[in-house]
């Protein structure tokens, strides 16, 4: 519903040179100034450093400044054309978050111009698809945004809340049960815990699982083929590197990197092959699921021996991906670099036929659907998790000033709904059934 | 009562609902008549001999600031008083009373007697006049057609009423009561969808066969407190105890013996009774690895001879109750006066209801209480009241009253009803109100007297009174946040004394109190402080306005932001099919449901956001080409 003051990046994230980001709603003055200094002149592009709440820059760019009725929504609206890499825009709008917006739903933009009558009648039906489409698009994004360990994450994070809630609240609605409620003071460290462990979800969604929504790279073939050096020769010769970092329970190793703009996630895997150990057969499990969820598979061979058996096994055809062959080791094989009918020939070491292979596989990716959709959801899904840490902060605080139990209780379903925005809410009747199954409850 | 009277209101069934809902109308000036099948069991506790408790009480003091009956009537009847969560915060502190069930009724019956507009006649119900699609009135037992401008139902278990005791089973409304059956058909017939549950009682006993000794004594509050603002402060008859025992391994034993016995788990009752009162079979079933449970010997009145055991609520047959009680420490030698029961009975699918419980279907029929999925005194008495007001408000063509989620317990109550409807007797807990922190015991008054006042129930010089309390509390506040009181105002050691420790910066009066070791009283005792409130009502207020602070006024920012749109209205026979780009499975939870405003729209489970904006795009296309 139409309310408060709203935000969105306005061109699809990682393609060409401008990203804009537009603001619409009665702070959309206070968003341009805390963002970009003074007001400019209604209507007229300005040129400004766009900085964060401690001054330091963030991008440079020209803003744009509507003030209503007279702009696209009939409410204010500013406009910030910035640089338009994803890192960058998506710093400018959680700025933008703090400064009093929200994000934009889908068609909203549409739907105020349409409701502040900026829009005649005929276009009502095009809105309605606009928003219908855009909320389907907007909910796959979501699920995919909360594919693998962070959907695990957030999922044991709602059950360890609940648990607290299910306590705290039993411990007030039935006084005259004899129930085995947590102290007070034992209960804020128990509080305390779940935050640490929101703050982690956080901070390891911003750092690197946050740029996932690009297109899913995954490079896989026998062992020592050269999959981790051709890993850092495609990263090593990227300025656009972003994060790299080991899962420390996996050793699918991810990175980031960009391809004319078009963000790419890498993922190297354990080499395949059969009759490995325990350990080493739990990495190859997880190397043939990467494969299953990738959008391209590079499968690394050693040009010295190109028939040896691939290990691909049952991995392929199950994936749908596309899959191209990479050749590597031509430095010691000596054959011409580039893009052939079979696949790429590439040397790792040297960089030899680097340039054809991201050429290859950026034309392979192509430009796909729905990852602007996916961007907005993981920023979704940060902000959920911010709202919920300070929440959190705020009920062990209120425990360990000896404030009531429930002020505590109000500051935990606060973090329960954020974290609700992410999987689903936790309904009073779920709360009912876990407090009725878990205590015996009724004189 | 004149056979030939066109009434404004009649209510059928003279319960909890029924009483509140007669004297509601009444108050407001309605000519109001109540119909109940005996006279003599107006205001009768069915179930155990308590009012209040956690959510509830504070529906008590709902009731009571729109001048209901039942926190006067529990005032004059209470034999034990207790204020529950009391070390925990206002919001979720809670009145509790046990009840002498014949004080009790007599207390109602007096209130309703002394009620001018309010007439009483003692008959059966046996159908409804409708006219056109409307309810024009009732036709009784004896073959009275009665006409009123709007009819509220409060027919409680009484409809289709099957009681089960073991394998023994008969129909009846509540132990020695006839059920409604004619009347049950009757509404099987109309377009409303018809539901069973099921509740169940435990066996009464003889106190003089009962062992105290050996148990635990749970004396009541002293001084007790009160549930209305009506009441003067010496209304409370003399005080008892209650006292507890347990259910041990030897009970549960003689319970598992006879499972096969019990209705509920032959299959014999289809109804779906509550989780959070479970009968003591359930117990034994449910949580086996527990060797006791806990309950409660509530005496059932000061002159009788009666004590209800609040925890083995059973259908057991009766020779398994029996060897059951016996089984119980203190109840070696307990007889029982009556046996316990389950009673399945009909309710109507409250999502049939517009939240001023008006029938969606049959206008100007208002069903309020059991018959709505709801179970306990205060539930059904909120809803009396609310349908009583509504009805009257039907015949005025006055708007009704609808009250929100963060206005009343009363709002959440017809919201969760008529929004998502029940599976399970519906009971309040505080954990159902999202606001709880705004609706307290405390200040029910300050939140519902002016709408008591705005729908004529309450009169001037109560209306009055109330106001200058309100102006006390505003202007205390204004005096707490202007009064600064600096380090130097107070020698250390006094500070120490009265705040805990030295102040370091001056502080207004207010901010001192938002810490939680500093009581009011603290403040008072400061000489710099200035002149106190005298009246504790108006200190209490002001401790928790600022104790509350920042919390409440979140909520109230969530409750503008929610409000834009909460009320706007969905037209009555808005086709859903035809709002743009709504899913399938929306367009039928909305045509399913009918929700009444934007705000139910969003609220029923399977509603998103996005549907919520088309709607609003298509309402406004309407009104765009109503205007063009």
């Amino acid at each position: 519903m139409p309310d408060g003051t709203i935000c969105a990046i306005a061109t699809p994230p990682g393609r060409g040179g401008i990203g804009v980001i537009r603001v619409s709603g009665e702070a959309a003055g206070d968003c341009l100034t805390g963002l970009a200094g003074r007001l400019p002149e209604p209507r007229t592009a300005s040129l400004r450093t766009f900085r964060d709440a401690d001054g330091e820059p963030l991008d440079q760019g020209l803003v744009l400044w509507f003030p209503g009725p007279d702009s696209f929504t009939g409410e204010d609206v500013a406009e910030f054309h910035g640089h338009g890499g994803p890192v960058v825009m998506d710093r400018l709008l959680r700025r933008l978050i703090e400064l009093g917006a929200s994000l934009a739903e889908p068609g909203e933009f549409s739907q105020r111009a349409f409701l502040n009558g900026r829009m005649d009648l005929t276009r009502a039906e095009a809105i309605a698809d606009l928003i219908a489409a855009g909320s389907e698009a907007a909910a796959s994004a979501a699920m995919r945004s909360l594919e693998g360990a962070f959907a695990h994450r957030i999922q044991d994070l709602v059950e360890q809340l609940t648990e607290l809630r299910v306590h705290l609240e039993s411990s007030i609605d039935f006084i005259d049960e004899p129930l085995d409620g947590l102290a007070i003071d034992r209960l804020a460290d128990r509080i305390e815990a779940v935050g640490e462990a929101v703050r982690a979800a956080r901070e390891a969604a911003r750092s690197g699982q946050q740029l996932q929504e690009g297109a899913r790279v995954v490079i896989a073939g026998a062992p020592n083929a050269g999959k981790s050096s051709l890993m850092n020769a495609l990263l090593g010769r990227d300025a656009a590197i972003v994060t790299e970092l080991a899962g420390t329970t996996r050793d699918v190793l991810d990175a980031h990197l960009h391809l004319d703009g078009l963000p790419v996630q890498v993922m190297d895997t354990a080499g395949l092959r059969t009759g490995a150990d325990v350990v080493e057969a739990e990495g190859i499990r997880r190397a043939h699921q990467a494969m299953a969820e990738a959008d391209h598979i590079l499968l690394v061979v050693d040009d010295r021996n190109p028939d040896e058996d691939d290990g691909l096994g049952a991995a392929w055809p199950a994936s749908a991906a596309a899959l191209t062959r990479v050749y590597n080791k031509i430095d010691l094989t000596h054959r011409p670099p580039g893009v052939g009918d079979d696949g790429v020939a590439v040397s790792a070491l040297t960089g030899a036929g680097l340039d054809g292979l991201k050429s290859h596989l950026r034309g392979g990716l192509g430009v796909r659907a729905g990852d602007e959709a996916v961007f907005t959801a993981r920023r979704r899904h940060l902000q959920a998790l911010d709202e919920a840490a300070a929440a959190i902060d705020e009920a062990v605080s209120a425990a360990r000033a000896g404030h009531g139990e429930e002020l505590v209780a109000e500051s935990l379903r606060c973090a329960q709904d954020s974290l609700g925005q992410i999987t689903g809410a936790v309904t009073t009747e779920d709360l009912l059934g876990r407090i009725f199954s878990t205590f015996c409850i009724g004189k | 009562m004149d056979s030939q009277s066109q009434y404004d209101v009649i209510v059928v069934g003279g319960g909890h609902a029924g009483t509140e809902a007669a004297h509601a109308a009444a108050r407001m000036g309605a000519h109001t008549l109540l119909l109940t099948q005996s006279l003599d069991t107006i205001g009768q506790m069915s179930c155990n001999p308590a009012i209040g408790g956690i959510g509830k009480g504070h529906l008590v003091r709902e009731i009571d600031a729109m001048g209901g009956v039942m926190g006067r009537a529990i005032d004059r009847a209470g034999i034990q008083f207790r204020v529950l969560n009391q070390r925990k915060g206002p919001a979720v502190r809670a009145t509790r009373a046990q009840a002498d069930r014949n004080l009790y009724r007599q207390a109602v019956r007096a209130i309703l007697d002394e009620q001018p507009h309010l007439s009483l006649f003692q008959d059966t119900v046996d159908d409804l006049i409708v006219e056109r699609g409307t309810v024009r009135g009732v036709v009784t037992g004896m073959g009275l057609a009665l006409r009123a401008t709007a009819v509220v139902l409060t027919v409680g278990t009484f409809l289709g009423g099957r009681i089960h005791i073991g394998d023994h089973n008969r129909r009846g409304g509540r132990a020695g009561d006839a059920p409604s059956i004619a009347l049950a058909e009757r509404l099987r017939a109309l377009p409303l969808r018809v539901d069973r549950l099921k509740t169940g009682t435990p066996p009464r006993i003889d106190t003089a066969s009962i062992d105290y000794r050996a148990l635990t004594e749970q004396p009541g509050d002293s001084p007790a407190p009160y549930f209305s603002r009506w009441s003067r402060g010496d209304e409370h008859p003399r005080s008892v105890s209650c006292h507890i025992t347990h259910t041990n391994p030897v009970t549960h034993e003689h319970i598992r013996k006879a499972l096969h016995r019990s209705p509920m788990y032959s299959g014999e009752i289809e109804g779906v009774g509550p989780r959070y009162c479970p009968s003591i079979e359930d117990k034994v079933v449910r949580f086996a690895d527990r060797d006791g449970h806990q309950i409660f010997l509530e005496p059932e009145g000061l002159d009788s001879r009666e004590v209800y055991p609040n925890g083995i609520s059973t259908s057991l047959p009766f020779d398994t109750q029996i060897a059951m009680v016996r089984s119980i420490d203190g109840l070696a030698g307990a007889r029982i006066t009556r046996p316990g029961y389950a009673i399945e009975y009909d309710y109507l699918d409250p999502r049939d209801l517009h939240p001023s419980l008006q029938s969606l279907h049959l206008p100007g029929l208002f069903l309020a209480g059991q018959i709505n999925g709801t179970t306990g005194y205060e539930e059904a008495g909120a809803q009396g009241l609310l349908a009583g007001i509504n009805a009257v408000a039907h015949g005025r063509e006055m708007a009704p009253w609808v009250p929100a989620r963060h206005e009343a317990y009363l709002g959440v109550l017809v919201d969760d009803l008529t929004t998502r409807g029940t599976s399970e007797p519906y009971r309040m807990f505080t954990s159902r109100a999202e606001y709880r922190l705004q609706l307290r015991e405390d200040n029910a008054d300050l939140r519902l007297m002016p709408v008591a006042r705005d729908y004529g129930l309450i009169d001037e010089g109560d209306w009055q009174a109330f106001c200058a309390y309100r102006d006390a509390i505003d202007r205390e506040r204004r005096r707490l946040e202007q009064t600064i009181i600096r380090p130097a105002d107070l020698g250390d050691d006094h500070g120490a004394t009265c705040l805990g420790k030295p102040l370091r910066r001056e502080q207004s009066l207010m901010a001192l109190l938002r810490r939680p070791e500093i009581s009011y009283d603290d403040l008072a005792a400061l000489s710099a402080a200035g002149e106190a409130a005298a009246d504790p009502r108006v200190r209490e207020q002001v401790t928790i306005a600022a104790r509350y602070e920042g919390y409440l006024q979140r909520q109230a920012a969530q409750v503008e932001k929610q409000s834009r749109y909460e009320d706007r209205a969905l037209p009555a026979d808005l086709d859903y099919a035809r709002v743009a780009g709504l899913s399938r499975e929306v367009q039928e939870k909305l045509t399913h449901h009918r929700p009444a405003t934007l705000g139910q729209a969003a609220r029923i489970p399977g509603v998103t956001p996005a549907a919520v904006s088309l709607l609003l795009v298509h309402l406004q296309r309407g009104e765009q080409r109503q205007s063009a």
